[in-house]
């Protein structure tokens, strides 16, 4: 594999409650910047950035959602064929942390790839009203399989490597990502069909 | 005895005047250094039953004899630790051990070859292998087919010059040339070690010669081939092997429920016929069985076998072997079925070719009638709205007329296919209610069956990207794939899919629910066809909830709503339809002034012509700016009775909604209440634009789902009502990804994002406009608090006396001025969602699915329907498996995840259909040939009850290996069992077998009679022998060294193959 071409396209989800900092996890990511008068998403945005991950390009398609009740009706169908989603709730938060069982759901009901990985986002460390602990979200990850990670979009801290993490374990995902490059087919053909040997007693 | 290091010299030297032949000789030289096939060590013989089952490698080289070409093939067994240990320890071997005697110590592999018994019938090798014993040899084969090295002196000269070859590399790998015709497979071949040779040598006659028809005649040939008689002769050891070939299996034949292929026009046609996939071989998979009785190692003066006697009898052979011969290419009908269809994708014809042809017959034929013919395109073959059949079965005659008889399906098989893919269609709504519920009902009852025997069938569903197992679709592809294989193919199918659209064209014209497709939006977990399905109900549905919605206004008498209208006076009546109409979502325009009455069909076609305007007419208000001539009359005529007007109107609106009933109460009440609130409260609001918030203020309130707990509003102190709101618009995968793909190509910029959150606001801002209007006098902030409850931040909460007041503000970025939010609430008008703008537009969405469906071309529709197809073929599968099969089992269990990659994959490939189809026939030829298995051991065969067990562990070992020992021998269940079928057959071949007395116990008796008369065996088709024996040659005193030599005899080969070794130091 090139080191200097893009490998895959994959495409990356962020979903959670509203008000997390959903928006603005992406935008430190992509535009390394911070913007506290971010507005509330509508429906889905959509940002690209091009990450290198073990010497592999992967052009990441990144979809935003809402995280109002609302527009949950409309989101979910935005989840098809997503390889990885990053599922964030605030740490200063107890209901938006409360409340990610129920995205799980969704995420259950709706993804097609049964075997998407799923990553765990705990924003907003950089403020002082803490009340999610790091080990509530540990526990939680553990519990349903996630990778774990606390950060702030406002400090940069975790936002990166959160990313990098995620397309990492997709890429390391077989069959994730790649769509049908491989045959892998032994199965048919009837038994010894190799020229010269014969069975049994067919001597001739 | 040449020394090594004289090589290089020798090489030099020679190399200008070379002749043709020592070039040759050079160049074998040359290849077999390169192999490293010179100066190896000895390996051991190989282990039981490794020629069979071990892996043999090969390695090939070209080279030629003048202009005489030759392949030179290395073929060997792979040993176990080949991989670590050969090349190293090869290496040191080839450049320090250049003395002989070390290597003479040992003996070589040839003569240990020779000499095992491990592996003295090989079940698959190759053979020379398997005549000489070997498991390394190198062979020369004349590359061009038609050149041959036929005669004496070319085989000598060739052998010669292999042999200097080999001496003078060093190499003591035996090499073979093919002599003669190809075919006749007759190999000559020498090895040469230091201190002595091995000579293969080959006989082979079309014809066994009558003195060697016999272990003696054969020993005979033996001992006079090694050429000397000593006293002390040491004995020969003999190695025989029997095959006996039954071919007729008279206990079981061969069973298979043909399907029903009864596609007469004029006979009736069972339903069976399209309904169901068929499943199995047509003939009996298995056609052979061989045994194999093998006596291994006797010494010749045990065993007598001369012309007039014989000690080998089967019965007493103490090892006994099963291979059994499977039909090359059994006809199995799924798998054939299943690639017929398949082959339809390579199709490049639209419907139009294939089924063109049979239109303008059928046109020439009544071209006077064009109203017919435009009957034909419109009318949907079955007529729903009559109750009885008859009256159905007389229209199908009429239809039957015009039908030519050039189509490939008659209008019976046509209408039984619809009826089956339809089946709600056949009889009156009642009656298809009911059988609709009877059959969802057997539909799980099946499922439930199928589910039982593997574990996968529950999980196959979510695997595989396709249609619910009993869905429409699920037997359209079912029966499209019977049709085609049975009736005249794509011809057919294109008949039936023709049919079917016209079917679905029906459905939405005349609002008939699809059945058997599951309700709800689509379901992105299945195939796009059955999405589109889905698609087109919730269409449906949607027009069926509107156009109720209208005749509850227009028509029925029976309306709760009669008594509020009799209120209203002669004047407001005609004013009331009016009214109606324009509850009636988008349909106000088209208001008729003639009468009360409006044809629901009508206003339904004016429907998407209207599709793109907002209608507020109801908007009765003096505040109104725009005021339509709609309006205006509305107004007039409003102002006796408002209040009850809008009772009405909004009682009937919300009849579907549960709160009904409590709503209308209250709404009294807060009209009153709100009246009075709304101007005090007026100046308190800040974020709302002052227009817009008059609306919000006068409006009375319309389209409440449900209070909201315990929300009050923030300037009016009222409860906050949930408004009805507008469902989003169901999507299938392929509108999904345009839409993704409009969205993402806006970009990343902010600019593209506004836009983006623009075009999505659509349904932000029917939202919001039903929250106003069911919310008169609300705020952003009221909204923010039911929409987006964590945009609204609480404050201190102050207790004051009696009433706690809650103060708050709106999160920071929603007090951003100008996003996007607080700009749609500005925008946003009180409209309840029933007035607002469709978000989903049912008759173009539902126009689109038709017509995405008619432009499907007959190869697109295959593939569409392919997903579905293996999965109705898996579960075929699977109702047939045996889960005792572990070999099924794994088949089963590739054959699922690749199914499920297939169907998931995002670019459908027909490729991998066929390969896929390919795993499914393999799978039902190992449950053919299982069945089969099954049905000749039976343990009913069988005297002892307990053998059972010991049969399925032989019949799954026979499906697994080619070639099976029979555990106990012929004392064993399973060779009692053949010795009975043998015994069968024999009889059977020697009398003419009363068929009649086909009982059991009169078989035994009859064969208790004749078993003294015929031999329970047939002769053996093939005889082989391995003669083996340990003495010196060529001379009484040269060394000791094995010699062996392999007989075979059958019908018509008679081959003897030996291989002679001699001392060549003491000669």
């Amino acid at each position: 594999m090139s080191d200097h071409s893009v490998l895959t396209t994959l495409k990356i989800l962020i979903i959670g409650e509203s008000g997390v900092g959903k928006s603005s996890l992406l935008l430190r990511f992509t535009d390394d910047t911070f913007d506290p008068e971010q507005t509330a998403t509508i429906g889905v945005d959509f940002k690209v950035k091009t990450l290198t991950v073990d010497g592999n390009g992967a052009k990441l398609a990144i979809w935003d959602t809402a995280g109002q009740e609302r527009f949950r009706t409309l989101t979910p169908s935005y989840y098809r064929g997503a390889q990885g989603v990053i599922l964030v709730y605030d740490v200063t938060s107890r209901q938006s942390f409360n409340k990610l069982d129920a995205w799980l759901n969704e995420l259950e009901t709706f993804s097609t790839k049964h075997d998407v990985v799923k990553m765990l986002v705990g924003n907003k460390i950089d403020m002082d009203k803490r009340e999610v602990s790091k080990e509530d979200g540990l526990k939680f990850a553990r519990k349903h399989q996630m990778l774990f990670i606390e950060s702030s979009a406002k400090t940069k801290e975790g936002v990166q490597c959160a990313f990098e993490e995620l397309v990492e374990k997709v890429i390391q995902t077989p069959g994730l990502w790649e769509t049908d490059k491989q045959g892998g087919m032994t199965l048919i053909g009837s038994r010894g069909s190799s020229q010269g040997y014969c069975g049994g007693y067919c001597v001739i | 005895m040449a020394a090594d290091d004289d090589g290089d010299v020798f090489e030099i030297t020679d190399f200008t005047t070379a002749s043709e032949w020592e070039r040759f000789i050079a160049r074998v030289e040359e290849i077999l250094h390169e192999w490293k096939l010179v100066n190896c060590e000895p390996k051991p013989p190989a282990k039981k039953g490794d020629y069979a089952n071990g892996v043999w490698k090969e390695k090939s080289e070209e080279l030629s004899f003048a202009d005489f070409k030759f392949c030179m093939t290395h073929i060997w067994l792979k040993q176990p630790q080949e991989d670590d240990r050969k090349t190293s320890v090869e290496r040191e071997t080839a450049e320090n051990e250049t003395e002989e005697e070390e290597q003479a110590d040992k003996t070589a592999t040839v003569f240990l070859d020779l000499q095992s018994m491990n592996n003295d019938f090989p079940s698959r090798a190759h053979c020379i292998c398997r005549w000489f014993g070997l498991q390394e040899f190198v062979t020369l084969m004349p590359v061009v087919n038609e050149e041959t090295i036929d005669t004496e002196s070319r085989i000598k000269l060739l052998m010669s010059s292999v042999s200097i070859a080999l001496s003078n590399a060093g190499c003591s790998v035996p090499v073979f040339a093919q002599i003669q015709q190809r075919w006749q497979k007759l190999y000559i071949g020498t090895c040469i070690m230091p201190g002595a040779t091995v000579e293969f040598k080959m006989v082979s006659l079309k014809k066994i010669p009558y003195q060697y028809n016999h272990l003696t005649g054969l020993l005979d040939a033996f001992k006079s081939k090694l050429g000397y008689a000593v006293e002390r002769r040491p004995p020969v050891f003999v190695t025989v092997r029997f095959m006996y070939v039954l071919q007729d299996w008279i206990n079981s034949p061969w069973t298979q429920s043909l399907p029903d292929l009864s596609s007469s026009f004029d006979e009736e046609v069972g339903c069976s016929s399209f309904e169901q996939l068929p499943f199995g071989a047509c003939d009996d998979p298995v056609t052979q069985l061989h045994l194999s009785c093998t006596w291994p190692c006797l010494s010749e003066e045990i065993i007598v076998e001369s012309q007039f006697y014989t000690d080998l009898n089967p019965l007493q052979a103490p090892h006994w072997s099963v291979r059994v011969q499977m039909a090359d290419d059994p006809q199995c009908l799924l798998g054939e079925y299943l690639e017929a269809f398949l082959q339809l994708c390579k199709r490049k014809e639209s419907w139009d070719q294939v089924i063109g042809n049979l239109q303008v017959e059928e046109e020439t034929e009544k071209t006077s009638d064009i109203s017919q013919a435009l009957q034909k395109l419109t009318e949907p073959s079955v007529p729903y709205n009559l109750p009885a059949f008859g009256s159905y079965m007389t229209q199908a005659a009429a239809r039957h007329d015009i039908t030519p008889k050039h189509l490939p399906l008659s209008q019976d098989v046509l209408n039984q296919i619809i009826f089956f893919l339809f089946p709600d269609a056949s009889k009156a709504a009642k009656v298809a209610k009911e059988r609709d519920e009877e059959e969802t009902k057997s539909g799980k009852e099946e499922q439930e069956i199928t589910t039982a025997p593997h574990g996968n069938v529950k999980e196959l569903p979510k695997q595989l990207k396709s249609a619910p197992f009993g869905s429409l679709l699920h037997r359209l592809s079912v029966c499209l794939c019977v049709i085609n294989e049975n009736y005249s193919g794509l011809h057919a199918v294109g008949q039936v899919w023709q049919e079917f659209l016209l079917e679905l064209r029906y459905r939405w014209d005349y609002s008939y629910i699809i059945y058997e497709i599951e309700r709800g939006p689509p379901n992105l977990g299945t195939c796009l066809l059955y999405q589109k399905l889905q698609m087109l109900n919730c269409c449906i549905e949607r027009k069926i909830k509107r156009e109720q919605l209208h005749k509850g206004y227009t028509g029925e008498p029976d309306s709760p709503l009669s008594s509020l209208r009799d209120k209203i006076t002669g004047s407001t009546a005609a004013h009331n339809s009016s009214i109606s109409q324009l509850g009636d979502k988008g349909e106000v325009k088209t208001v008729d002034s003639s009468g009360p009455k409006t044809n629901p069909k009508k206003a339904q076609s004016f429907d998407s012509s209207s599709e793109d305007e907002f209608f507020e007419c109801e908007e009765e208000n003096d505040t109104v700016k725009e005021k339509d001539s709609q309006s205006e009359i509305e107004k007039e005529s409003l102002e006796q009775s408002e209040t009850e007007m809008e009772a009405v109107d909004e009682s009937a609106i919300e009849n579907e909604t549960a709160d009904q009933s409590v709503d209308s109460e209250k709404e009294e009440k807060v009209k009153g209440s709100s009246a009075i609130n709304s101007k005090t409260e007026d100046d308190a609001v800040s974020l709302t634009s002052e227009s817009s918030f008059k609306d919000s203020l006068t409006h009375n309130p319309e389209g409440r789902l449900a209070p909201h707990g315990e929300l009050k509003l923030l300037y009016t102190g009222e409860q906050m009502y949930i408004p009805v709101t507008q469902e989003p618009a169901p999507m299938t995968e392929d509108m999904l990804d345009e839409h993704a793909e409009v969205l993402a190509k806006l970009g990343t910029s902010t600019e593209g994002a506004q836009l983006r959150a623009r075009m999505q606001s659509a349904c932000l801002l029917s939202d919001m406009e039903s929250f106003k209007a069911a919310n008169p006098g609300c705020a952003l902030e009221d909204f923010v608090r039911w929409y987006s409850p964590r945009d609204w931040i609480e404050d201190e909460v102050e207790g004051e006396d009696v009433q706690t007041v809650i103060k708050g503000h709106l999160s920071q970025r929603m007090e951003i001025p100008g996003n996007m939010w607080v700009e749609v609430w500005q925008t946003a008008r009180p409209v309840p969602a029933r007035r607002q703008k469709r978000l989903f537009d049912d008759t173009k969405e539902a126009e689109k699915v038709l017509h995405f469906l008619s432009s499907l071309q007959p190869a697109d529709v295959v593939l569409h329907l392919l997903p579905v197809l293996i999965h109705a073929a898996i579960l075929k599968v699977m109702e047939n498996e045996d889960q005792e099969l572990p070999v099924l089992q794994q088949l089963l269990d590739k054959l699922c995840s690749k199914a499920s990659t297939v169907t998931r994959s995002p670019a459908q490939d027909v490729r991998s259909y066929d390969e896929l189809i390919r795993m499914i026939s393999h799978a039902e030829i190992v449950i053919a040939r299982n069945q089969s298995l099954r049905s000749k051991f039976t343990a009913s065969l069988l005297d002892r009850t307990d053998a059972e067990s010991e049969l399925r562990h032989f019949v799954n070992s026979i499906l697994k290996n080619s070639e099976v020992p029979v555990r106990g021998g012929p004392q064993g269940p399973a060779g009692s069992i053949i010795h009975k079928l043998f015994s069968a057959a024999q009889k059977a071949s020697n009398m003419a077998l009363d068929e009649d007395s086909a009982q059991e116990k009169e078989k035994d008796r009859e064969f208790q009679k004749y078993e003294q008369t015929f031999p329970d065996f047939p002769r053996p088709s093939a005889r082989e022998y391995i003669l083996r024996t340990v003495i010196p040659r060529p001379a009484p005193y040269s060394k000791p060294l094995p010699q062996r030599m392999h007989c075979v005899l059958c019908d018509n080969d008679f081959r003897l193959a030996g291989a002679f070794s001699s001392d060549s130091v003491f000669q």
